[in-house]
């Protein structure tokens, strides 16, 4: 276990409705609608814990029908504090890591949902929303202009311009009327 | 509209108390939620407090305002769910619950 994976364990679990979840969850698996009645909360607010204490590896899920069946990941839990707080940091160069946050920084403002809200100016920006874009399309490929621009469209209505700037910034490359994803 | 735009502080001083209540029991996150729904009554108490005696405005405008916003976290939440983004979901929930309060509450005091 690194100290990030700690840490988000010890985060997860410092919230009282967490908590009375996972003991709740001590006495056997549950559905999101029988723990929010047992802890007289809507069903989406369990569902929003749940989805932490799933990222903490703190629960796992399984679906059935149309449920979604909660249990203890017992592995992480019977983990000792001791282990836990001795845990390691994660080897990431700095500044890769500090890339990477910028990268994830400019992804949550400029995406939602996946469509892009607007065009950076800054090219810095630009280029990391194209990268996100080019994701779309298998590098390799051939793609016709249309086929591209129907890719592109629903991410952002201004299709025209995203298209010219990923040629120019060197991500697709245009050969007559083909298409190539390159970077 | 005095006793409406009464009723909308007294929801947010309560929603105030809320919130300090769920943080000192270590409900961070409901706390927040909490905070969206207060938010709720300050917005519409704002919204009232503007048009409700604006010439050409009144009462008619601020019901419509409320509609809007009615309208637009509605598709907030749509889509939301759609995406399977939980904190949003709770959000846009708790937003829409208040603002039903709000405009249950209207037309008593209109």
């Amino acid at each position: 276990m690194t100290q990030e994976n700690a840490l988000k364990i010890f985060k997860s679990l410092s919230d009282m409705s967490r908590l009375r979840i996972v003991r709740s969850l001590t006495q056997g698996e549950m559905y999101t609608e029988l723990l929010a009645e047992r802890l007289d909360l809507t069903p989406s607010t369990v569902s929003f814990h749940m989805k932490k204490l799933e990222e903490a590896g703190l629960v796992v899920s399984r679906k059935e029908q149309y449920y979604t069946v909660y249990s203890l990941n017992r592995d992480v839990l019977e983990r000792s504090l001791f282990e836990m707080a001795s845990s390691e940091p994660e080897q990431i160069d700095e500044q890769q890591k500090r890339e990477e946050e910028y990268r994830k920084k400019v992804i949550d403002s400029f995406f939602e949902y996946g469509k892009l809200r607007s065009i950076p100016v800054q090219r810095k920006k630009k280029q990391i929303c194209y990268e996100v874009i080019a994701e779309h399309f298998v590098p390799g490929k051939v793609y016709s202009e249309k086929e591209l621009d129907d890719i592109i469209a629903p991410i952002h209505e201004d299709y025209c311009t995203i298209r010219r700037d990923m040629i120019s910034e060197g991500i697709l490359r245009r050969d007559g009327n083909e298409y190539v994803r390159i970077k | 509209m005095k006793d409406f735009i009464d009723y909308l502080t007294r929801q947010y001083e309560a929603g105030r108390e809320d919130i300090a209540k769920l943080e000192s029991e270590g409900c961070q996150d409901e706390a927040n939620f909490a905070k969206a729904r207060t938010n709720i009554y300050d917005i519409c108490r704002t919204v009232t407090n503007a048009l409700a005696d604006r010439p050409g405005a009144g009462t008619a405008a601020v019901k419509a305002q409320l509609e809007r916003f009615r309208a637009t976290w509605g598709a907030a939440l749509e889509k939301a769910r759609e995406h399977g983004d939980a904190r949003n979901v709770v959000i846009e929930e708790t937003k829409l619950e208040a603002l039903e309060d709000v405009i249950a509450h209207f037309p008593e005091v209109e």
